[in-house]
């Protein structure tokens, strides 16, 4: 979450993808980077131990998230 | 209870003191015990015990933006429960922390959730009253409890990485309310830890290594070194400690094992070495906990920036079509394996402690500064 609030603040378009159980740390951490309610894409937990299909299924949830965002304004502070 | 703001040195007449004890949990400043509240003059006692600027800043979060001063670490060492002459202790232990290179890249934040284990060594531990010897890990000793609980104090209160919020432990471990042992140099055969790492018997060092936690390994029907040494390997080798081709372990000898390796003519490095050797699994094995495309990859190179992530890698590529007898050791190099002797000479008792990943230096360490009133 810093990095992709760091690399905003760069004016490179940032897109961050977190999952439903890490989304409080994925929280604290924009509002402690000055951007509390920063957006991201939420996808389902878990990721790491799943297969190749499944991890495509993620994916599919993930983009259309991903280029909201990244077509969105956002306004770094 | 969500921090409303870090800690400062309060105002409290002594009258005040239970309700500043209360209102220190208010503010978020505990480790869910009660803290002793920083009232001025105790905080200035701490800070007449080192020569350093109390605006001087130990180290920078640059992630959080959140620093950690002499002063910060001097409020946090009251409330731990500190007595003031522990005060260059705390800063050292502080800096050993840092300096083994896991906070800077997300070790206080692991879902792993483990903490820093200190390891105290020379004259200090006898003047400070560190416990060395029976129930190193257990309560009973202040300085244990509270150096290494001033440490957790600042994780939470300076750098605010909390539970529920930054902290991102699944489970965590009881260690993270304090972890600091002394050394029990005197009952140790082998040159203590300090001296291994290059400093003089009479200077005190803090060494730090984050651990996920701390297993024993009871082992008091065999003096066989090579018994000894192959419960200890089947310990460190289980796959609850990552199950990787690149891992490092932390052994805590109990004196009466060390006492038994040294006696058939082990020295630390023979034991490091044997365990460089043993320590792994069959890959059939591996393969039973699917777990190779992620244990059975290549070192980390310079390029990787070795982190405590690289040797997760997944590897899609991966061919598994090695031999299922073949075994596949853990760890590297005998460097990747610290030794200590700690604990009572009472039982054929150890422990291994398992680290997070590869860290920039096994361990971190820093020196204690001479007390102001020596």
């Amino acid at each position: 979450m810093a990095d992709v609030i760091l690399l905003e603040r760069r004016g490179v378009p940032s897109a961050s993808i977190c999952t439903e159980a890490l989304k409080a740390s994925a929280n604290a951490m924009a509002a402690i980077q000055g951007m509390p309610g920063y957006r991201y894409a939420v996808i389902p937990h878990p990721v790491s131990s799943l297969g190749d299909d499944e991890i495509a299924e993620r994916a599919k949830l993930a983009l259309p998230q991903v280029l909201d965002i990244l077509h969105a304004k956002v306004e770094a502070p | 209870m969500t921090q409303e703001a870090p800690p400062a040195r309060e105002c409290y007449e002594e009258a005040d003191l239970l309700e500043a004890i209360e209102r220190c949990f208010d503010l978020g400043w505990t480790d869910g015990l009660p803290v002793v509240p920083p009232v001025p003059n105790l905080v200035e006692r701490f800070l007449s015990q080192t020569s350093r600027d109390p605006n001087e800043v130990i180290w920078t979060m640059s992630q959080l933006r959140r620093a950690c001063t002499v002063e910060l670490a001097a409020i946090n060492a009251a409330m731990a429960g500190c007595r003031p002459e522990y005060f260059p202790v705390v800063l050292a232990a502080l800096e050993a922390t840092i300096d083994e290179g896991q906070p800077g890249v997300g070790g206080w934040q692991s879902t792993t959730g483990g903490g820093p284990l200190h390891i105290v060594n020379g004259p200090v531990r006898t003047e400070l009253g560190f416990n060395c010897a029976g129930n190193i890990f257990g309560p009973g000793f202040r300085p244990n409890a509270t150096v290494g609980r001033a440490i957790r104090l600042i994780i939470l209160n300076v750098y605010g990485i909390r539970p529920h919020e930054l902290d991102q432990s699944t489970q965590g471990t009881s260690g993270k309310y304090t972890l600091c042992i002394g050394e029990n140099e005197e009952e140790s055969p082998w040159e203590p830890l300090h001296v291994e790492l290059g400093y003089a018997p009479n200077e005190s060092l803090v060494s730090a290594v984050h651990v996920r936690s701390c297993e024993f390994v009871d082992h008091r029907h065999s003096a066989e070194p090579h018994h000894i040494l192959s419960d200890i390997a089947l310990t460190i080798s289980r796959t609850g400690t990552g199950a990787h081709s690149h891992m490092r372990a932390v052994v805590i000898l109990g004196p009466e094992h060390a006492q038994a390796l040294a006696r058939r003519g082990l020295s630390k490095q023979d034991v490091k070495e044997y365990l460089v050797e043993h320590v792994g699994m069959a890959r059939a094995q591996v393969r039973a906990l699917g777990r190779s495309p992620v244990s059975l990859t290549q070192a980390p190179t310079e390029e990787d920036r070795p982190g405590m992530f690289a040797p997760t890698v997944h590897h899609a590529d991966y061919e598994d079509d090695g031999a299922p007898d073949e075994f596949l050791p853990m760890i590297a190099a005998a460097d990747d394996v610290l030794v200590v002797v700690a604990g009572a000479p009472n039982a054929g008792v150890s422990a291994v402690g398992h680290p997070l990943g590869l860290a920039r230096a096994l361990p971190g360490r820093a020196m204690v500064d001479a007390p102001m009133s020596a």
